[in-house]
């Protein structure tokens, strides 16, 4: 087979041949063709088979309307599922195949399903399947989701790279055909910034399917000469192969631009881009879309919209068929019988519903019957003949259908605008509120006509330039001859006995409606479920009018009383990968590392994500073979001699002004205006409502600055936090606040021998011996030449240990030369399990503990809330529920059995409670297993738990299983005393 | 004191990479010091800067650009204005005390950043992929300055000539920021 019915190169190159395969067929196109034209060109009728009766389907449309010739493109994990035909480029290599039929598409195993199609009405699924009820899991689900769906999915990794950008222009046209082309023009010439898109590769959407001239030339001749002019202006961008698919708010539009896939490789460059727009207008000349008649066996290959067939045939060169019959309600339907007759075509029979004369010059050989109806269609895998309602049969292979055209005002709706029905054109137009900036002209206006649509393009490219201040052109629209567009109201055919398909996509027949309505499911919501009309990849873009009017008729109101369906993004189908972008594996969010990682990385570190952060976990020793074995090693080598643990990712917020001080004191529970210079203070904040938010310290540097740290994990809403609290609630102080996190690579040195450690690295002229620098004191130094530093005596440890910052460049040779001067201390670095470890040995509280349900009170800090000042969440933690004496208290756990393992997580019950709500008395926050104790330890909260010192309780896990008895000890389990932080 | 010296390092050790119409570098020995106006101490601080670096206070959106250390101030908060300057050292607040004394709060701001030139015909083409923002020369003309967020990451872009911009974003993240703009260089080449 080679290009039968190819009869001239219409718009396509005839010079360039392209080869590519259906269903492994090898066959021959021209550049310009799109699969649907190739295929057409080449004889093919039946594409494809219907969703639920596996009904033969052949090629409908030309347009992203398609219903019926969704198609598997590519192969292995380059395979993608129903895509439309008619809106697929043809390029070299192309692998297309058919999809939804088991066996070959000609002899489709599924199509028994036809048989049985008085049972499979809709919704029959609802009412089936109900019993023995073990088999729909089992068998009726698998079975039917086996048997549902369209095309299939590769099952491997996207192999497509996606990426997303965002532009900006003073006018977006939305469609490049007549009107939009005109509103360009108009709007570019003015000097605004444009960008004209559509989705179509070639621009001049129908001016290209159509014969009608403009100034005096042929329509896609004006349509070339228009975008040539475009494309010289620099103000103006051109996007073919795009598709606005989303209005949102404030007049942002989302556009998806198919970069790559009418290639046969991408290269590894962006498949397709997402496009945000940001747009003080928006002019939205998407066109109308033709929409079909129902009527007996409306669906067999050969069947398609009329505007399709002139389109194939004017713009393409490829002929649905040679003998071609239409069907129509509407003058439009008969420049279909004309340009085909032109082009030598035989037309079979012109049958207008409407009664009275033809409108137009009868194509010589043609049957004409005004008033007609076609009750029945032959021809198993495609069209043969159609018999008319006086019983007439007309022998044809193509049947060319016009029920007349629904604008496409789907963008109008996003942002809940509801369409009006405009009795004359049969049709919804644009209406409610738009959304912001955007316009509509055109046929998406209901505007029909050639000359009405360039015109209207015109005027609304000024209107919108001229809001924009720019100055206008005298420039005058672009002229057309007049054609009729009379149409008459006219959806299905009512003497037909056969199924009358008004979803062809989801199988949705006349009779369905009609039942949906005997079922009570009337609005047009409810049909839509009901019935699954309008969903799937077309959304019933030549499904939704006449289904609406079917049960318009069948409620006995008029169409707009019965309601018309509101549109959501996107207007046609976007890839899930287009949506995602680049945002997948490691890309899906940014990483932040620490001063000291490739140190780290070097070692061997496990690291864990901690926020955005990667922080070294542990550092596997060689020989080592579990991670416990590495973390006990790190926590027992720091408390015997010095460890090392990088610390940039706490928080760290520059605080200066006269009122710093001041300040602190309102954010802090605790007093901070009286820190003296030089020192530190454990600080602990509150939330409005006296729930603890986050605690750290502060040290002050001199009178008017301090440093604050924050927990990682609220480094930013801590900061939030007081910027809200200086800007809003006190905006009288004189205070600054800057982030300082990623200024300083901080490092805690804990350990027996920290202080000879550091002794190493800072100069001469800092004394940081206990007696000058004692616990909790803080002072700027320098090290190792000069370099200035921060040193902070605090311990998370509860070691004797520091914090040691220098400016980040540094980081990563402070590391370095930290474990190489702890050599002889054998000193060891340690990671954030171990951090956790010694914390919890400590008794100290971390995210676990302040989990936002969790007070002053119940952490034992209770008396740090200062009742000699204001602070944020003072007042409201002196509500009574959160001051009861049976309250919640932080305290320490260890298992009765030592061999027993502790579990965060787990509730805390009486013995002989059963294990429920009602018996709850609190949960374990934090576990660890302590090489110092040789068991496992936890933190945890209970009731009054400071009190019950010694007693055994349950810790119950009712979600994995198992409990366990501990005993209620003091969260203290290293140095109580405090007596190693202090040496 | 000490046997150990330190060494610097940059966020990028000197990253540079040419693409097609583009090029992307890492900028260094600059520093950057944030400026916060005290309580009432805009005509102090304008005056300090008048005299010193003979610049006036940018509205915002604005770069101050001064002769002295090729200085350029700009507005990234309520009272708070980056200067970005000609320095190496350890010290940069101690040179702009030298010009300001006590007229502003200042923090040394050079470690917390990357600094990376996007430049050449095509780098709005580029900066199109991530930046949200409308950088065309008409809407941000050459002198411009603004704080976006690109791929999640918080940036401060200067328009510094023609066809050549600034990007400032967090240091820890500067791995995550040059893949996003390198993987924009690549896509757009």
């Amino acid at each position: 087979m080679s290009q039968i019915n190819r009869i001239d190169s219409g718009l396509i190159d005839c010079a360039q041949k392209l080869n590519f395969t259906f269903n492994g067929q090898t066959l021959e196109g021209f550049a310009g063709d799109t699969l649907a034209s190739a295929l057409l060109a080449n004889g093919y009728k039946m594409v494809g088979r219907s969703f639920k009766y596996h009904r033969p389907r052949g090629i409908f449309s030309a347009g992203s309307e398609e219903p019926n010739a969704l198609i598997q493109l590519r192969s292995g994990a380059y395979q993608e599922p129903n895509t439309r035909a008619t809106v697929t480029e043809l390029f070299q290599g192309l692998e297309a195949t058919s999809q939804n039929h088991r066996g070959s598409l000609k002899y489709d195993f599924m199509a028994v399903n036809d048989l049985f199609s008085s049972f499979l009405s809709a919704g029959f699924y609802y009412k089936t399947f109900m019993w023995p009820k073990a088999f729909w899991e089992k068998i009726y689900e698998p079975v039917i989701r086996a048997a549902a769906g369209l095309g299939r999915l590769s099952g491997e990794d996207d192999p497509d790279v996606y990426d997303k950008g965002f532009l900006h222009c003073d006018v977006l046209v939305v469609g490049a055909g007549p009107s939009g082309l005109s509103a360009a023009l108009s709007a570019g010439r003015a000097g605004a910034r444009v960008i004209l898109m559509d989705e179509d590769f070639r621009m001049g959407g129908r001016l290209n399917a159509e014969t009608l001239s403009v100034n005096d030339q042929s329509g896609h001749e004006w349509a070339t000469q228009a975008t040539v002019e475009l494309s010289a202006m620099d103000n103006v961008r051109l996007m073919t192969r795009t598709t606005a698919y989303g209005a949102y708010d404030h007049g942002v539009i989302g556009a998806l631009e198919r970069v790559t896939d009418h290639l046969v490789s991408s290269h590894n460059k962006p498949r397709q881009i997402l496009w945000r727009v940001y747009t003080k207008r928006t002019i939205l000349c998407a066109g109308s879309t033709e929409r079909p008649i129902a009527f007996g066996n409306n669906d067999r290959p050969g069947i398609m919209l009329a505007g399709a067939v002139r389109a194939y045939v004017n713009r393409w060169g490829a002929l649905p068929g040679k003998r071609v019959a239409v069907f129509t309600n509407n003058d439009d339907g008969w420049r279909t019988a004309i340009d085909l007759a032109e082009k030598g075509v035989e037309i079979s029979a012109v049958i207008d519903s409407r009664d009275g004369q033809p409108p137009v010059d009868v194509p010589s050989g043609a049957t004409v019957i005004m008033g007609g109806r076609i009750v029945d269609t032959h021809g198993r895998h495609g069209i043969r003949s159609i018999t008319l309602s006086n019983g007439q049969n007309i022998p044809t292979d193509c049947l060319a259908v016009s029920g007349g055209w629904s604008p496409n005002v789907q963008l109008t709706c996003h942002q809940r605008g509801r369409p009006t029905w405009r009795e004359d054109i049969a049709a919804f137009v644009p209406g409610g509120e738009l959304p912001q900036g955007m316009m509509v002209a055109g046929a998406a206006a209901g505007n029909f006509s050639l000359s009405s649509v360039l015109q209207d393009g015109h005027d609304l490219g000024n209107m919108a330039v001229s809001d924009l201040g720019f100055k206008l052109t005298k420039e005058n629209a672009a002229i057309s001859e007049e054609e009729t567009i009379g149409i008459s109201a006219f959806w299905h055919v009512k003497e037909s006995k056969a199924r009358a398909w008004l979803d062809l996509q989801n199988d949705v027949t006349v009779k369905d409606v009609k039942l949906s309505h005997q079922e009570g499911f009337r609005s047009v919501e409810h049909l839509k479920r009901y019935t699954t009309l309008g969903m799937a990849t077309d959304q019933g873009k030549t499904a939704n009018i006449p289904a609406l009017a079917v049960m318009a008729e069948c409620t006995g109101k008029s169409i707009p009383e019965t309601g018309t369906t509101i549109f959501r993004p996107p207007y046609t189908p976007v890839a899930i990968g287009a949506l995602a972008g680049r945002a997948r594996g490691k890309d899906f969010r940014p990483s932040r590392l620490t001063p000291s990682h490739a140190w780290a990385e070097e070692q061997g570190a496990v690291f864990v994500e901690t926020g955005m952060w990667y922080r070294a976990q542990w550092f596997p020793k060689s020989g080592e073979t579990h991670w416990r074995q590495s973390v006990d090693r790190e926590v027992t080598q720091t408390r015997a001699s010095v460890g090392i643990c990088d610390v940039t990712t706490l928080g760290k917020i520059d605080i200066q002004g006269k009122d710093a001080a001041a300040f602190l004191n309102k954010i802090y529970a605790n007093a901070f205006a009286k820190l003296p210079v030089g020192k530190v203070r454990y600080g602990i904040m509150l939330r409005e409502d006296g729930i603890m938010m986050d605690d750290g310290t502060s040290a002050r540097f001199s009178d008017n600055h301090f440093v604050m740290t924050t927990t990682t994990a609220n480094a930013v809403g801590v900061f939030r936090h007081m910027e809200f609290c200086r800007q809003c609630l006190w905006p009288e102080m004189d205070v600054h606040l800057i982030s300082s996190t990623e200024q300083y690579a901080q490092f805690a040195v804990a350990g027996p021998n920290a202080r000879k450690l550091l002794q190493k690295v800072v100069d001469n002229d800092h004394d940081i011996s206990n007696e000058a620098f004692p616990f909790m004191a803080c002072g700027e130094i320098t090290v190792c030449g000069d370099i200035p530093a921060r040193l902070f005596r605090i311990s998370f440890s509860g070691e004797l240990a520091y914090e040691i910052a220098v400016p980040t460049r540094y980081g990563d040779s402070l590391v370095r030369t930290l474990m190489a001067a702890g050599e002889e201390f054998d000193v060891t670095s340690y990671g954030t399990e171990a951090l956790g470890v010694m914390r919890i040995e400590k008794g100290h509280a971390a995210g676990n503990e302040l989990n936002g349900q969790t007070t002053a009170q119940d952490l034992g800090m209770g008396r740090m809330v200062s009742k000699k000042k204001d602070c944020i969440g003072n007042t409201l933690s002196e509500r009574e529920s959160l001051n009861k004496n049976d309250g919640l208290s932080l305290v320490g756990f260890r298992p009765v059995n030592p061999s027993d393992e502790l579990k965060a997580g787990t509730h805390f019950l009486a013995k002989g409670k059963t294990a429920n709500m009602a018996n709850d008395e609190g949960w374990m926050s934090s576990v660890a297993y302590s090489p110092n104790l040789g068991h496992s330890i936890g933190l945890g909260f209970i009731k009054q738990g400071s009190e019950r010192m010694g007693e055994v309780v349950r810790a119950a896990d009712p979600l994995r299983g198992g409990e366990i008895e501990v005993e209620i000890v003091s969260a203290h389990f290293i140095d109580p005393e405090g007596e190693r932080l202090r040496a | 004191m000490p046997d150990y010296t330190l060494t610097a390092n940059t966020p990028l050790d000197g990253f540079s990479r040419d693409f097609v119409g583009v090029s992307i570098c890492e900028v260094n020995e600059r520093a950057i010091v944030s400026v916060a106006v005290p309580k009432d101490g805009e005509e102090k601080l304008a005056n300090a800067l008048a005299s010193s670096y003979e610049i006036e206070l940018p509205k915002a959106g604005i770069l101050s650009a001064a002769s002295l250390d090729n200085a350029v101030l700009f507005s990234m908060a309520q009272d708070q204005y980056f200067l970005v300057f000609d320095y190496a050292g350890n010290t940069a607040t101690s040179v702009v005390r030298s010009h300001l004394n006590d007229a502003a709060y200042l923090t040394d701001q050079s470690d917390s950043f990357v600094m990376i030139r996007v430049s050449g015909t095509n780098s709005r083409s580029l900066l199109e992929r991530i930046c949200p923002l409308d950088i065309h020369p008409s809407v941000f003309p050459i002198g411009s300055v603004a704080r976006t967020v690109m791929e999640h990451l918080g940036t401060t872009i200067i328009h510094e000539a023609e066809d050549s911009f600034l990007l400032l974003s967090a240091r820890s993240s500067t791995y995550s920021f040059l893949d996003a703009i390198e993987t924009s260089a690549v896509n757009i080449s």
